[in-house]
């Protein structure tokens, strides 16, 4: 079971990433010099299917139906507007400069792969930062309300992993905001009739025929029925698998169904023990919780974080003095401070409350601190920084942080890891194409903040449109199938036995009663920091709970209207088969790196140590029930050079 | 016919009603004005008043089809803002309250439709008491001191009010319309698109005062002919 | 903390619905409402009965997915908040609430607390946009805005769609939704290019959608999670006013 020997160092075949030739700077450029193009008329012949509607969803789906193409557009919820993207926070990265503190494209460019600890592809990440510029300029001409300085210029602040100010920000949701430009171009689109939207849609499985993704099978969330779509390419824009955790900052629809099923039917999943754990959450209160709330990181620009010296300070933090206080990562991370990246600070608010210096109720929290930045800019400025983010606080806990020091915590914020894509896009599946979080290309190990939002509609807005060309353009008309094809037929008939297995299992436990325990088992043993015999103790403890899942799953109902819960136990069948493989990379990954932190691989000081020698790699693993194949993708760099990855 | 669709259109439809309202307003305190001049000392003062605005021959006229126009307008949106209410939730809350402050569905608000109605029906009634009442040909004639002869409605004013009737239940309707305004004036300045965050709260107030000035205003004269 | 509930059970859009009394006995103050919510469902399916289905998505309150009536007010009796972040500390030991769906004949009832909103896409569709195709922009910087313009429209677009404007408004009206997007679209620069256009269609298609009319009680307001203002409703007025004379 356990793969205690290293996997031999070998780049797999079948991992392509086809990233053209020529210098970094210039590679994308090349790329779209040489991109095939489909022409206008041929464009309103293909029909494009887009799953999810989120950021990337929902800017691939309006830019691609502008520029011609058909679409057809899928999401869960009952309004494409309300994709989980738009609860992102802090904001969005892009190299401007305006500020004029010696930001370029290559500075934002080395940030992103240097806080993703050398664990993703240069050529990804390095268009990513190039036109992270034209995403600015998009979202301005959509209406997008960037908070602005007097002069009527845009405003930018600090994130963490950063020393230049390059993230564009309205208010506290910026997600929001984006999401709505987006969807209002979607909007636009769909007035116009170039954009079929589905709402409450599930896609329950990918059609695969003639070797490419030909269709997709969508449970009608209303009616239950099985729906079957055949389209050109299938995108799956579905973000992240944070919730296989169960509470993490994730909406509660945040589901991995969608790409796991791509999985099975070909698509590699990458890295999937690459999470994020993000340091500013506000604590877990009690068993019932159901999701945790993310506090934007931005607010570690102006808080600062600190607990008591003496575990066993009882007093109230406005009580306790300044030199009873540990401002740990001041002092361990001097050149950054309260901006080290998220997994530094994460793990190094474990470690205090680990060490017996956590606060509040159940000591699982650290202050988050403004009296400081109030006494300096004055409350006023501080309301109209994070205003609305201490209201949630305040709405949320009962406390007042104007007067209190904020109580946070870690908690699951973001996967990097995802389905595979090449420098295109493009799953192992031909045809089928993965965007946004849902793939794993351009973070590495570790996310930086105000990123995901630039990589979603980098992606959306300015990567598919040509790279999907080059796919159509290659792709032979005749090998497309109809829904009336057998492979439709087929793959309609396991979704529809999956779903009425799970109906009429005579079981007495709930879908949440599970994913609880499978959340509390990744929690502990594949969360921020990890050990060998965790993981292997929870690989098997996952696949036994897999087992009890299918033998007691109970779900009330009929498949033939709305169910929430026959929605859910579907989605966990899959977090569940999708843990044991989050364990099984996590235990083959022998160093720590990003969010990805192995305790037997650390510095004297306890920071990540990373091996370059061995795993300067993409683990993509191909589906074999418990089995997985691994595959290998090697990590060149031609431009940077690995270095330790130090915030001291 | 652009800007026939305009107006039944919902922003129009508002507009509608604020304008007539706003037109139904400055007639009220007119019209009140014109009632205090039966205080004056001078005996004459109310029915020359009268007399002065018949005078002025088709502009009174003019004023008079605008008017009619008004509350035949406002009547008629008023109601049909009504029944598209019950067409928009036919199923109601079992369930409902306001949320308070900075709502302002108090009980003149949630009333408008039954003032409303109350007031039309007061309207005619009011209408066939004093303009289509007895006049010159009933005898009610007075001699102004500038020698004209004209309708006496000072008489028939008097008359009217000492009946308790009349003298208690136009108060009661008064003060109804008093709550009309309260919530009405503001509503048209709000229709017309002329109030703003700021503006509201004092508006709202003012409205209010202005309300209950009217109403006071009016009471003034039934309660002085019955009582002295 | 033990809190009685009457929540209103319907099968399906055509089915009658009727308010049913359910007890909680495990709540605690820290619970949100749907928190609540889902502890009543696990009893209820642990009794061998349907859960209560109501939508939710982020439980932060910015999605919108949510929207209850609770205790006869949209989103509850906390002002700002949506009923996700609504918690039970709002609420005293034994108290009895009653949880109906948004109501409107625009927002048609699928089951039990579950409603059908679309109509609100259907509004946005309608122009709520700038019609600006990927790839056109000018530089972000090219047009300066003035601060307190770019906060004024930030204030419209900080709309969550929730529609508990038009579940608390006593007209059905979804006037404040609608001159949310207006007004953040229109004080913009870029917005202002179409923003005749933009409100004389959105305008009709919320009359189109069955809505009722708006009476100025600003209850909307008042239940709005955001706090968006009505004067959005008149400055859509104006803008409307403004292209019926221009045209």
């Amino acid at each position: 079971m356990a793969h205690s020997a290293r996997q031999s160092q070998v780049h797999s075949p079948r991992l392509d990433s086809k990233v053209p030739s020529g210098l970094l700077q210039q590679k994308w450029d090349i790329y779209k010099n040489q991109v095939s193009l489909v022409s206008p008329a041929n464009k309103r012949s293909h029909h494009i299917l887009v799953v999810g509607s989120g950021l990337a969803g929902a800017s691939a789906a309006a830019t691609l139906a502008g520029l011609g193409y058909q679409v057809t557009c899928f999401c869960i919820q009952d309004s494409p507007r309300r994709a989980h993207s738009i609860a992102a926070q802090g904001g969005i990265n892009a190299a401007k400069n305006y500020p004029n503190d010696g930001d370029t494209v290559w500075r934002l460019f080395y940030d992103t792969i240097k806080g993703g600890d050398y664990r993703s592809r240069e050529a990804n990440v390095y268009r990513l930062a190039e036109v992270s510029n034209n995403i600015i300029d998009q979202a301005v001409a959509q209406g997008v309300p960037f908070a602005r300085e007097y002069g009527g210029v845009l405003s930018n602040r600090s994130f963490g992993g950063a020393q230049v100010s390059r993230t564009f920000y309205a208010r506290g949701q910026t997600g929001q905001q984006l999401l709505l430009g987006a969807y209002q171009a979607l909007s636009h689109q769909i007035a116009g009739g170039r954009v079929k939207m589905l709402p409450r849609r599930e896609m329950v499985d990918l059609v695969v025929a003639n070797d490419r993704a030909c269709g997709l099978i969508a449970r009608n969330l209303l009616t239950g029925e099985l729906e079957r779509y055949a389209g050109d390419a299938v995108l799956l824009c579905t973000g992240g698998y944070g919730n296989a955790y169960y509470l993490s900052t994730n909406a509660k629809n945040s589901n991995v169904t969608a790409a796991w099923r791509c999985h099975k039917r070909g698509a590699f999943f990458a890295n999937p023990c690459y999470t994020q754990i993000h340091p500013t959450c506000i604590p877990v209160s009690g068993d019932y919780q159901s999701k945790l709330t993310l506090m934007s990181e931005s607010l570690r620009n102006d808080g600062r974080v600190w607990v008591p010296n003496d575990p066993h300070d009882e007093r109230a933090p406005e009580m306790i003095p300044e030199d009873a206080r540990d401002y740990y990562l001041e002092r361990r991370y001097p050149s950054f401070g309260n901006l080290v990246p998220r997994d530094v600070a994460s793990r190094a608010s474990k470690k205090e409350c680990d060490e017996g210096r956590g606060v509040g109720e159940t000591r699982l929290a650290v202050y988050l601190d403004f009296a400081h930045s109030i006494e300096r800019l004055g409350e006023h400025t501080i309301r109209e920084r994070y205003g609305n983010l201490f209201e949630m606080y305040q709405r949320i806990t009962g406390d007042n942080p104007y007067q209190t020091p904020m109580r946070i915590y870690p908690a699951v914020h973001y996967t990097m890891g995802g389905l595979w894509v090449d420098y295109e896009l493009q799953s192992t599946v031909p045809g089928l194409f993965v965007l946004g979080e849902a793939n794993f290309s351009d973070h590495g190990a570790n996310r930086l903040g105000a990123s995901a939002l630039m990589q979603g509609l980098a992606d959306g807005y300015f990567v598919i449109p040509y790279t999907l060309g080059a796919y159509l353009a290659g792709h032979n008309q005749s090998d497309q199938v109809s829904e009336t094809h057998d492979s439709f037929a087929a793959v309609e008939k396991e979704a529809s036995d999956r779903i009425d297995r799970i109906l009429h299992n005579d079981g007495d436990k709930s879908p949440t009663v599970f994913h609880r325990e499978l959340g509390r088992l990744l929690w502990d043993h594949v969360g921020m920091s990890r050990h060998r015999e965790g993981l292997e103790s929870s690989l098997q403890a996952i696949e036994t709970l897999e087992d009890e899942f299918w033998e007691r799953i109970c779900v009330p109902g009929s498949a033939d209207r709305y169910n929430k819960n026959l929605e859910f136990a579907g989605r966990v069948a899959d977090f569940l088969e999708l843990g044991s493989l989050m364990a099984r990379d996590a235990l083959r990954r022998e160093e720590s790196c990003g969010g990805h932190f192995r305790e037997e691989y650390q510095t004297p000081e306890g920071e990540a140590a990373r091996d370059d020698e061995a795993y300067a790699d993409v683990a993509a693993w191909e589906y074999q029930g418990r089995d997985p194949i691994l595959h290998l993708e090697q990590l060149t760099f031609e431009s940077v050079h690995p270095s330790k990855r130090s915030y001291k | 016919m652009k800007l026939m669709s305009a107006l039944m259109s919902p922003v129009g439809r508002k507009v509608l009603t604020g304008v007539t309202g706003i037109g139904l307003v400055a007639f009220v305190i007119a019209h009140m004005i014109g009632n205090l001049t039966y205080l004056s000392p001078n005996e004459h003062a109310y029915n020359t008043y009268a007399y002065k605005l018949i005078s002025l021959g088709w502009i009174f006229y003019t004023i008079e089809i605008l008017l009619a126009l008004c509350f035949i307008l406002h009547a008629i949106v008023g109601i049909s803002i009504q029944i598209r209410r019950r067409k928009a939730r036919p199923d109601g809350y079992k369930k409902y309250k306001s949320a308070g402050s900075p709502s302002y569905q108090g009980y003149s608000a949630r009333s408008m439709i039954f003032t409303g109605i109350i007031l039309l029906g007061f309207l005619v009634l009011h209408l066939i008491s004093f303009k289509y009442g007895p006049g010159q040909a009933e005898g009610y004639t007075v001699t102004l001191p500038s020698g004209e002869e004209v309708r006496d409605l000072r008489r028939l004013m008097t008359e009217k009010f000492q009946e308790p009737l009349y003298a208690f239940g136009y108060p009661i309707i008064m003060l109804l319309l008093g709550m009309h305004m309260r919530h009405g004036v503001w509503s048209a300045l709000q229709s017309l698109g002329m109030m703003s965050r700021r503006l509201s709260p004092l508006v709202y107030s003012l409205a209010a005062v202005l309300g209950i000035l009217v109403a006071v205003g009016f009471l003034f004269v039934p309660l002085y002919i019955y009582f002295w | 903390m033990v809190i009685n509930l009457r929540v209103w059970r319907q099968e399906g859009p055509d089915s009658s619905g009727r308010l049913v009394d359910y007890t909680v006995n495990q709540a605690s103050e820290h619970m949100s409402f749907l928190e609540l919510l889902d502890v009543l469902n696990e009893q209820l399916l642990q009794s061998g009965d349907d859960p209560v289905e109501f939508d939710s998505d982020c439980r932060e309150g910015i999605c919108g997915s949510c929207g209850l009536m609770v205790a006869g007010i949209a989103h509850g009796p906390q002002k700002r908040t949506a009923v996700c972040q609504l918690h039970m500390r709002s609420f005293k030991d034994g108290d009895t609430i009653t949880v109906e769906p948004f109501r409107a004949r625009a927002f048609p009832i699928i089951r039990d607390l579950v409603v059908d909103r679309s109509a609100f896409d259907r509004i946005i569709a309608a122009h709520g946009y700038v019609s600006v195709t990927t790839g056109s922009a000018p530089d972000a910087n090219a047009i300066p805005i003035s601060k307190d313009l770019a906060d004024d429209a930030m204030d419209y677009a900080a709309c969550i769609g929730c529609g508990a404007c038009v579940a608390a408004c006593p007209n059905g009206s979804a006037s404040l939704f609608t001159a949310a997007k207006i007004s953040h679209l229109g004080l913009l620069p870029q917005g202002r290019v179409e923003a005749s256009q933009r409100v004389m269609a959105m305008v009709d298609q919320m009359d189109v959608e069955g809505f009722g009319d708006c009476s100025n009680y600003a209850e909307c307001e008042a239940v709005c999670p955001k706090g968006i203002s009505i004067e959005g409703i008149a400055r859509m007025r104006r803008s409307y006013m403004k292209g019926v004379l221009s045209e």
